[in-house]
């Protein structure tokens, strides 16, 4: 049966990112430089292909962009300057928009308006609930400092009150995560009419997404592996802190003061160091605009790591206060740190750039099962 | 006769004899042999010490006969029949013997190369002796022109030889000049205007006091031979015309292919699929409407019509790739919004600035879609009513693997360049040949594009394959400045090695008449025998091996020569079979 050609959709895509992808002839140096594109799977040109031509349905059912690590070596060798890389950073800002059922992911991919003003409203919601709902509740800011001399955190932000807050904050960015993640298994796998996968694969083959995640393999395997190792330290640093305020909230919000060497200040000293790394290398690639992989920022490129340094920082910043007795420094600098988090992870993680964190992992499993996918 | 004094002279060729040829050997061999005055080795016998040994030789040892063993004759004949001149030998009575492309170039085995350059040499030993000289003779120059076709090739070449003082008959078939380019609306790379270029062109060729131009004419009874050429131009007046000229340009052109017979592509049976001959006068128009009036939202543009196939033609057209990007940018200036799609099979973009628009093209929007010109050809067909469009191609897309359908409102066929129905005429008149494509064959694909092996007929433009306008004009300019050149030298030299008949054993068969690819022979009532007209002999000897009763010689091909070269290539090694 055949499809038909929708040049419409460039309007649409161009919107995710760079749109001169008609500047490629399909040389296919691009497939052949890349580490990672290998038989089955083959990219950046075919999908440059698809997203010329406009075939819609088979874009979206693409897991191909998800296997891109961008390391840049195709538009490097690309004789037409067209950018594959960048062509295949934008088709992940796309699917992350299609995935996304409530509408808002294109929302903030394609208007800083919509994005912005989301950001302000979580933060100014932030801030009320810290000024106004807390101490209506009987939660208010003191001066009086512990006995070793650090600050009274709990009195204006009780850790049973932040810990619920914290589950439910989660909750809500894991469901729609899964949702999402279902919807794009339906588009990768099931929808395919021709082939099925056996129950039998989906479970065999369950470990690599949880490889996938922890070691980021595949990204390993582009040829500079500096990216892989500032990528991992930003990760995994990010991963123990949100494993740390999430689960173990009551363990790492304390009022006493731990000696330098225990595991609560080891871990956030590890992950502080680990995020600030990564983010430096991510900014700085950024602003000097000399590798590939950072000489097209999209908006929602900066605004990713712009506010999870913000969040680093001010983290930071409550850490240092709260350990020398500064109360007044500690509480605004908790109510800073609270007002970018919430809405970095309302918005970021379901919407925006930081939904990778799930779209990847799971590509490389849906990968392996469309290898096992057998006719029907 | 005298007694034969032949040196022969063995080339190293550096060592691409040497290496896998005993040359002292050879010579040793040879040496001895039957009227062999010397035998010598040298590195490289065509460079100028090599020469000077020959004729130092000659002088010192009377030679009478040459003969040098290397490379093929091709290369270097001419070389050294000019060295043996030089000394006071006649050219004709040296022999050359390819003892590197025959020989040492494609053999392996020393031992047994060394023995076939032996045999090689000793025939040319023994075919020298029978040598005979032979006179060069030349024929004087009519300064006229004859320029066949009044596209832009013939009227530049035209201009060029009136230009510089000499009469040129231009006949036109047509009743107007400018060929095709004067239907273009613009042209590529540069998007610059068909019709400024040609006009004035036109004008100067119409006004122009050395040109005669026959409009709505055609030559025929083309008769004579380099220099002195006579024909008649066929007007639609009772007497035709009588011209007489020196030399003939043919530049007739090509034709678009007729995309009818292609049913895939619906020609004929579509109104909005059109020719890109076609297109170019709906966009010379101004504007680009559908036959209904209404602005197409989807233009497509097939490339490759009756190109590049097995069924059609093989060849590509060569400029039908760039007419087509050509067409995208004038869409794309008048139709913003207009969905352009480029269906392709390979995108040719060859020549000056080619790429470069290519690659400039290729920002204007364009979707660019693939299919295997020899798996299957896009399909046209009429759209639903439910359908936004006024048709669908159906295609197979190469470079996605997708069987796909693309909405369009418009279409345009890139068709291939033909030759015209009347071709063999033409050919016929002016004795040229036609290769499988039925393009006119030049004397030397590439060292003598513009010349055919009929002296003093030359052929420019498409006649001689497709191509674009600045290579047109530059073969007619060249085609020009040959002309000029024997014009102004005012006699011309002609084939030495021809064929002559004996009238007392010719039996008056005509046989030779009918095989000679030269209409050079005729027969000749009064004498009942076949007569060469040598200044049209090639030389090439077909009458000569069919003559039944033999009656004709080639010179420089005699029998004696030839079953003397046998006789010699047979008597050394092969003497133990």
């Amino acid at each position: 049966m055949s499809v038909r050609v929708q040049p419409e959709l460039r309007n649409q895509l161009i919107q995710f990112g760079i749109g001169d992808w008609n500047a490629c002839y399909h040389c296919g140096t691009c497939t052949a430089i890349c580490p990672l594109s290998e038989e089955g799977f083959l990219f950046p040109r075919k999908k440059i292909r698809l997203m010329q031509m406009g075939l819609k349905d088979q874009l979206e059912s693409s897991v191909e962009p998800w296997l891109c690590y961008y390391c840049g070596d195709c538009s490097k060798t690309c004789p037409r300057d067209a950018n594959p890389g960048e062509l295949m950073m934008s088709l992940r800002r796309y699917l992350t928009s299609k995935y996304d059922w409530t509408g808002l992911s294109k929302k903030f991919y394609t208007s800083e308006v919509w994005e912005l003003a989301f950001i302000l409203l979580f933060a100014a919601l932030v801030v009320i609930a810290f000024l106004v709902i807390l101490p209506s509740m009987g939660y208010h800011f003191t001066k009086e400092l512990t006995a070793d001399g650090g600050v009274k955190v709990n009195s204006f932000a009780p850790i049973h009150i932040v810990e619920i807050f914290d589950w439910t904050m989660a909750g809500v960015v894991a469901t729609l995560l899964i949702s999402n993640i279902l919807r794009m298994y339906y588009q990768i796998i099931w929808k395919k009419s021709k082939t099925k996968v056996s129950l039998w694969v989906h479970i065999r083959e369950f470990w690599l997404l949880i490889f996938n995640f922890a070691v980021q393999p595949k990204f390993s395997k582009c040829d500079d592996k500096r990216y892989w190792l500032s990528h991992w330290l930003l990760m995994s640093g990010y991963t123990i802190m949100f494993i740390v305020i999430v689960v173990y909230l009551p363990w790492f919000q304390t009022e006493k003061i731990y000696p330098v060497w225990h595991p609560q200040r080891l871990l956030g000293y590890y992950a502080t160091i680990g995020l600030l790394f990564g983010l430096g290398v991510a900014i700085i690639g950024r602003l000097v605009r000399k590798d590939v992989k950072f000489q097209f920022s999209h908006v929602s490129d900066w605004l990713f790591v712009i506010m999870l340094t913000l969040t680093a920082t001010t983290g930071i910043l409550i850490h240092v206060f709260r350990i020398n007795g500064m109360p007044v420094a500690t509480f605004i600098s908790y109510i800073a740190h609270m007002a970018v988090l919430v809405p970095m992870i309302l918005i970021e993680v379901p919407f925006s750039k930081w939904s990778h964190l799930a779209y990847r992992p799971f590509a490389v499993y849906f990968a392996q099962l469309k290898k096992y996918a057998v006719p029907k | 006769m005298e007694e034969p004094r032949i040196g022969v002279y063995i080339c190293w060729c550096g060592n691409n004899i040497a290496k896998m040829v005993d040359v002292e050997a050879v010579a040793a061999e040879v040496g001895n042999l039957p009227n062999v005055v010397l035998a010598k080795t040298y590195k490289y016998m065509c460079s100028d010490p090599g020469q000077d040994l020959i004729i130092k030789d000659i002088r010192g040892h009377h030679l009478n006969r040459v003969i040098v063993a290397a490379c093929s004759p091709r290369i270097h004949e001419l070389t050294f029949r000019n060295a043996v001149e030089k000394a006071g030998i006649n050219p004709y009575l040296f022999e050359m013997a390819n003892i590197r492309e025959q020989d040492s170039w494609v053999h392996t085995d020393r031992s047994e190369a060394t023995k076939k350059a032996i045999d090689l040499v000793n025939a040319a030993i023994h075919r020298v002796r029978f040598h005979e000289p032979l006179q060069k003779r030349s024929v004087t120059v009519d300064p006229a022109t004859l320029v066949i076709g009044g596209g832009i090739s013939g009227m530049v070449a035209a201009l060029e030889i009136a230009n510089a003082g000499k009469q040129v008959y231009l006949v036109e078939k047509t009743d107007r000049l400018g060929g095709h380019v004067a239907r273009f609306d613009l042209t590529f790379p540069h998007l610059s205007s068909a019709k400024q270029m040609i006009h004035p062109i036109i004008q100067r060729v119409e006004n122009h006091p050395n040109i005669d131009v026959f409009k709505q004419s055609v030559i025929r009874d083309v008769s004579g031979y380099i220099g002195n050429f006579k024909a008649l131009v066929q007007n639609g007046q009772p007497e035709p015309l009588e011209l007489k000229f020196g030399n003939i340009i043919a530049a007739t052109g090509l034709k678009s292919f007729d995309p009818s017979k292609i049913e895939e592509y619906g020609y004929g049976k579509f109104p909005d699929v059109v020719t890109s001959m076609e297109f170019e006068e709906i966009l010379a128009s101004g504007k680009v409407l559908t036959k209904h009036g209404k602005e197409p939202r989807n233009i497509a543009i097939i490339h490759c019509v009756g190109s590049r196939s097995k069924v059609y033609h093989e060849y590509c057209s060569r400029t039908c790739c760039m007419v087509a990007l050509k067409f995208v940018n004038q869409i794309r200036a008048g139709l913003p919004e207009c969905n352009i799609f480029e269906i392709y099979a390979d995108m040719r973009a060859y020549g000056k600035g080619c790429e470069e628009f290519y690659a400039e093209s290729t920002h204007r929007q364009i979707i660019f879609l693939m299919f295997d010109q020899q798996e299957k050809l896009p399909v046209i067909r009429q759209a639903e009513k439910t359908d936004d469009c006024n048709m669908l191609i159906e295609m197979d897309e190469k470079l996605s693997g997708e069987s796909i359908e693309v909405p369009v409102d418009m279409v345009v066929l890139m068709v291939n360049m033909e030759a015209h129905d009347d071709v063999k005429d033409v050919v016929h008149a002016i004795g040229v040949s036609l290769c499988g494509n039925q393009f006119f064959i030049e004397k030397h694909p590439k060292l003598d594009p513009v010349a055919t092996t009929t002296g003093g007929v030359y052929i420019v433009g498409t006649c001689q394959g497709p191509k674009d306008i600045p290579d047109s004009v530059a073969q007619a300019r060249a085609a020009a400045a040959r002309i000029l050149a024997t014009i102004a030298q005012g006699s011309v030299a002609v084939e030495v090695t021809t064929a002559f008949v004996n009238e007392e054993f010719c039996c008056g068969c005509q046989t030779c008449i009918r095989v000679c690819p030269y209409t050079a022979i005729s027969f000749k009532e009064d004498k009942k025998s076949s007569e060469v007209n040598e200044v049209l002999c090639k030389g090439c000897g077909t009458c000569g091996s069919a003559c039944p009763s033999g009656a004709i010689t080639s010179k420089h091909f005699t029998d004696r020569q030839i079953l003397s070269e046998i006789e010699g290539i047979m008597s050394m090694s092969y003497k133990e079979i």
